[in-house]
């Protein structure tokens, strides 16, 4: 699916005195099979982007186009675009309701429409894709399960309606460290099996950095920054200016090139800058 | 939050705004049974002609304070209706045994300008005055009766903190309303069965938010030495500056001249 947003801007309680703008101006293209990071400090205008990508709210101005449709409409052309886009919000375990872990994750399927017996195979198909046991599990409480089994409930709620495009808003945020990286192993496979288009909303820069191969950098409600993560996300400057910090493993190449070694500091991952690091003595060492 | 809704604080500066809230709330309850005292055109050009003024002054958008009367559209509608059909008088229009009167007409009428005065000045009440400042100037009113042995400051705690969590329920609301959106709930069109199902979506997590943070709220307060009321001092006094003489004044004047006026018209 192609979502194109033009000329998208965003004013909360528009009118008001209370009122605040949280877009300005935004243009964007993001392309079936694309991984893509918002990236921007509290209050940059993230969750407003990401929900107008899910055709969730009325622009102020402008539009989002989903493959060419306008996406907030209330035709049936536009509900079907907004149905094969799933988003996960900040915390999606808030909005768990029913009385049994297959009732909640069938909910959307239901919506949809299905069958039982096709409602009955996505449950399952989501509840092992989020690495809970269907069986097991299906009949379980969901109040009564662990944050994070909660959380991967509601995204297995999420996935059981198979979206195209998948939009998780700070997915890992309440995770222990175990969490963090079990989960974004997951949806990196999600990803790659289903071929989703995958928009990953964030603060930490070394999660954006495993996940996602381009960012787009948002300062005050606008675009700042659109390009490959490479080069985003080790602009200390540009990143500095937008109320962040850099990856850890790019600070300390910028550290080590300040101390006189001549290290490229584009390397965003723990191991790629282990392995600058390694390439730059051994030639110093060629060279003495 | 996209709508202003009466209840709801618009913090913003103004004369209004800088009041006593004990001046406030006296005034609008005084307001609010003016129209049901004083019926003659007059007495209402006065008394719409003041809220008028106060409302430029609260610095509220006309628009915002206009959209607040949505919230009693269907009791209005309801109210109309009523006292058309059941006002005996002149009749006007007689439909198959159903007649409509002209006394009716006036009547349903007077009953949504009177609702529409209501909400407005209550409006302007909220939107002018925090929740802090109604408890502690409703605190101060019904101070006498503690003497009485009734928890005063207790109850207006409780009040303080459900006007609190309006706005904070309404966010949540909107939020949920979005996430179950984006899983097929459908809330404004298809059969009453599925509207439903989006709503029990939407109110169980509500409900289940709402217990959680009573809970950690409570325990933040018992943290920070909350025992009750008893021991409880303020550290902002109230007490009437010369803008609030002047306001008690001027809503006086009006008031009395409007029942003036009153009695002159039954006298005439």
């Amino acid at each position: 699916m192609l979502i194109e947003a033009e000329n998208l801007n965003h004013t909360y309680a528009l009118g008001t005195p209370l009122a605040q703008v949280a877009l300005r101006d935004v243009n964007l293209q993001i392309g079936p099979g694309e991984r893509v990071g918002i990236l921007g400090a509290s209050g940059s205008g993230k969750t407003t982007l990401v929900q107008h990508l899910a055709g969730l709210l009325q622009p102020t101005e402008g539009r989002v186009l989903l493959d060419g449709i306008v996406a907030h409409r209330r035709t049936p052309a536009a509900l079907a675009q907004r149905r094969r886009i799933g988003i996960a919000f900040q915390n999606p375990e808030d909005q768990i309701f029913e009385q049994t872990v297959f009732r909640e994750v069938a909910f959307g399927p239901r919506n949809l429409g299905l069958s039982q017996a096709e409602v009955a195979t996505r449950v399952a198909w989501a509840l092992e894709l989020v690495g809970l046991n269907p069986t097991l599990m299906g009949g379980r409480i969901p109040f009564a399960l662990s944050g994070g089994e909660m959380r991967r409930v509601a995204l297995a709620g999420i996935l059981a309606m198979r979206p195209h495009v998948l939009i998780l808003d700070e997915p890992t945020a309440g995770l222990d460290p175990r969490g963090r990286q079990e989960l974004l192993r997951r949806v990196k496979r999600w990803h790659q099996e289903m071929g989703l288009t995958l928009i990953v909303v964030s603060h930490n820069l070394d999660e954006l950095a495993r996940l996602v191969e381009r960012v787009v950098l948002l300062k005050a409600g606008r675009v700042v920054a659109d390009g490959p993560a490479r080069r985003v996300l080790s602009d200390a400057a540009l990143l500095r200016s937008a109320g962040l910090d850099v990856p850890h493993s790019v600070a300390l190449l910028h550290a080590l090139r300040a101390a006189g070694w001549p290290v490229r500091t584009d390397q965003l991952l723990p191991e790629e800058a282990a392995a600058e690091i390694l390439r730059v003595r051994r030639a110093m060492e060629e060279i003495r | 939050m996209n709508l202003l809704l009466p209840g709801m604080y618009m913090a913003a500066d103004s004369p209004l705004h800088r009041l006593d809230p004990r001046v406030k709330m006296g005034a609008s309850l005084l307001l609010m049974a003016l129209p049901f005292a004083a019926q003659s055109p007059l007495s209402q050009v006065l008394l719409v002609g003041l809220v008028i003024a106060v409302a430029r002054l609260s610095r509220a958008p006309l628009l915002a304070l206009l959209r607040t009367l949505r919230t009693v559209f269907w009791i209005g509608f309801f109210m109309f209706f009523f006292f058309l059909f059941t006002t005996p008088g002149e009749v006007l229009v007689n439909i198959q045994g159903i007649t409509l009167t002209w006394q009716g007409l006036l009547a349903g009428a007077t009953q949504i300008y009177r609702l529409c005065l209501l909400v407005i000045i209550t409006a302007l009440l909220t939107f002018t005055t925090s929740s802090i400042q109604l408890a502690h100037g409703l605190e101060s009113v019904l101070g006498p009766l503690k003497r009485l042995r009734l928890p005063v400051a207790e109850l207006v705690m409780v009040l303080t903190i459900a006007l609190r969590f309006v706005p904070t329920v309404f966010d949540e609301i909107e939020k949920l309303v979005k996430a179950q959106r984006a899983r097929g709930a459908d809330f404004r069109s298809g059969n009453p069965w599925r509207r439903m199902r989006g709503w029990i979506a939407v109110f169980v997590p509500l409900f289940v938010s709402a217990f959680r943070r009573a809970e950690e709220l409570a325990i933040a307060m018992e943290a920070r030495g909350f025992r009750g009321a008893q021991h409880r001092t303020r550290l902002y006094q109230l007490s009437l500056t010369r803008a609030d003489w002047l306001a008690i004044l001027i809503v006086l004047a009006v008031s009395l001249i409007a029942l003036l006026v009153e009695q002159r018209g039954s006298l005439l």
